[in-house]
């Protein structure tokens, strides 16, 4: 450590006090002030300690690995507070999807029902578990815009941080709120007659489909955030998610779609994730629909990644 | 200097002339009319080029075709022909998303300033608030447009005559332009346009789906059913689906034009208060 590292610690004096004193012609003895310069108010020990630096415990190199998960974790902390702090956001991310959910239960449940002879329910929980996973990615993707255009993404590139750290803090607190919703929808969907028949564990993969599926889509808005760099884009796959949200099989069952719509919508990312879930609570037979889920997720993951990485040092480098 | 005070003698020494209004501290005489056009068209013109135009059409469009597809099947199951029942609800749909953008629109103004910067200057006291209910008339009679051409791809048709289609479609701008003028008076009281449009749309997906424009009132639980029979969507709903197809009677009409103008007569004089006030 440098010997202006060690001194900085100590440095209890204001700095504007610094610039003011003519006679610090030394540079050393400017920053290694002591205990004549510390006002009289703040002499007990505990007071002194408050506001010195705190000392460097970490000083991992930017690329270390060790580095990565506590940076992160930073990173994902300072999300999910900023988000938990906006009311809108907390609104929007777990309000209107449970309310929506009611919506749909009350309006469509019965007409539903009759038509096809199974409980709407599963298929509503499933899908408004996905879409709020998705419309939570928007909610991220615009406040990273936002942080993009106040500069704050430039000011963490230029401190010695890793470099992965800003994107998968950014994943890490998208999967924490993903969990948090689908928590939120699961309880709203047993207070409506939803029910896990199928025990413990598919009552777990109930979570990790929609953690799956919000992952892919969240890369793939953050992707989009960053390179595109316009609200056009965001509103365009909006538009998108607005379309699977009415055509996927958690809406309405497969045979109600016309017949020359029914291949889109059996196989569309949304559609195999409602009937990986449905049969997850039900204990019907999986059949493809969890190796399509993890397709489609993996697949969106691998195309968008390195678009994200790329396009998220060119925001940060405008 | 001298400039001024010659030409003002000279236009003054006129028969007819008014001095107040000649020379350098002369008073302003503002054409309302002009004046309301130049901001009309302030606003107009922008749609067509910030892409505002492209999603007043493609959400109706979205709209229709993610509620009739999906859903054709689970009404004809229960013996409604769902193009001219969901008719009503893609026009109201596609009115509402004109109030929530009337609603941006003078929040913007706001925050940029605009509306004090107009205040300050030698404008008629109505003319801001009626250049933007004049641009918002236009987005609801290019909304409306759109709708019925929605719905007339999917099957939807007048059955009535001029008349009763006449009378759709005024009625679906009177309650647009009711909307208009409520969305008006929250963004010029807002101090944030996202959490405007924010606050605005939950009423709207509450209102919207527990109404009979979706559904028919038998597919609602029976708890909830004395609502949604007589809250004002509904009503509404029902009274412009009577016009467009079984003939509309007094007992249906008079509820739906007593929401609409009774939601005028509130919104408007809000509007007009919050755009007169200073500060």
């Amino acid at each position: 450590m440098s010997p202006r590292h060690t001194a900085s610690r100590t440095l209890t004096k204001p700095a504007k006090n610094l610039r003011a004193d003519p006679g610090a012609t030394e540079p050393a003895s400017a920053f290694a002030v002591h205990d004549d310069a510390v006002p009289a108010s703040l002499t007990s020990q505990a007071e002194r300690e408050a506001l010195e630096f705190p000392e460097l415990t970490h000083a991992w190199p930017e690329t270390s690995l060790r580095a990565l998960p506590r940076q992160s974790l930073l990173h994902a902390h300072r999300l999910l507070f900023g988000w938990l702090r906006d009311p809108l956001t907390t609104v929007q991310v777990l309000l209107y999807p449970g309310l929506m959910l009611v919506m749909f239960k009350v309006v469509l449940g019965n007409s539903i029902g009759a038509a096809t002879g199974q409980s709407a329910i599963y298929g509503q929980v499933a899908m408004m578990a996905l879409i709020a996973s998705m419309v939570g990615s928007m909610v991220g993707a615009i406040s990273l815009q936002l942080e993009k255009r106040s500069g704050l993404l430039s000011r963490f590139w230029v401190l010695p941080v890793h470099r992965a750290s800003s994107l998968a803090g950014r994943l890490i607190a998208e999967a924490v709120r993903i969990i948090v919703t689908t928590a939120v929808i699961l309880i709203v969907g047993v207070l409506l007659g939803f029910r896990f028949q199928n025990g413990f564990w598919p009552a777990v993969g109930m979570f990790f489909i929609p953690l799956l599926f919000g992952l892919a889509f969240a890369t793939m808005v953050t992707a989009a955030a960053v390179v595109g760099g316009q609200t056009k884009l965001i509103e365009m796959i909006s538009l998108v998610t607005s379309l699977l949200m009415f055509f996927n099989t958690g809406f309405v069952p497969l045979m109600a779609y016309p017949q020359w719509l029914q291949t889109f919508v059996e196989y569309q990312p949304m559609s195999c994730a409602v009937e990986a879930m449905r049969s997850f609570a039900l204990g019907t037979p999986l059949g493809n629909n969890l190796w399509y889920t993890l397709a489609w997720a993996v697949g969106l993951i691998l195309l968008f990644t390195y678009p994200a990485i790329r396009g998220f040092r060119k925001a940060a480098n405008p | 200097m001298t400039l001024t005070s010659t030409t003002g003698a000279a236009v003054a020494s006129r028969p007819g002339t008014d001095r107040r209004y000649v020379g350098r501290r002369r008073r302003a005489a503002p054409s309302s009319l002009q004046q309301w056009w130049v901001l009309s068209l302030r606003l107009i013109k922008p749609i067509f080029r910030n892409g505002e135009i492209v999603s007043a059409i493609l959400s109706p469009i979205v709209f229709t075709i993610g509620f009739y597809l999906p859903l054709k099947f689970v009404m004809n199951f229960q013996g409604v022909d769902y193009a001219q029942f969901l008719m009503p609800i893609i026009a109201l749909q596609a009115l509402s998303f004109t109030a929530l953008s009337a609603a941006m629109k003078a929040a913007m103004d706001r925050v940029d300033g605009m509306s004090d910067r107009l205040k300050t200057m030698p404008i008629r006291a109505g003319t801001p608030l009626a250049s933007r209910m004049s641009a918002n008339l236009f987005r609801l009679f290019v909304s409306l447009c759109v709708a019925l051409v929605c719905g007339h791809v999917i099957g939807f048709r007048f059955h009535l005559g001029w008349l009763n289609s006449i009378g759709f479609c005024l009625f679906a701008l009177l309650v647009g332009f009711a909307l208009t003028m409520g969305g008006d008076a929250i963004g010029t009281l807002s101090k944030t346009p996202a959490a405007t449009t924010q606050a605005l749309t939950l009423p709207q997906l509450i209102l919207g789906m527990l109404s009979t424009g979706f559904v028919p009132i038998t597919g609602f639980p029976e708890w909830i059913r004395p609502f949604v029979r007589n809250q004002p969507i509904s009503v509404i709903a029902t009274a412009m689906r009577d016009m467009a197809s079984d003939g509309v009677d007094w007992p249906t009409l008079w509820p739906a034009l007593a929401w609409a103008f009774g939601a005028l007569s509130v919104f408007a004089p809000i509007s007009i208060w919050a755009n007169g006030r200073r500060g």
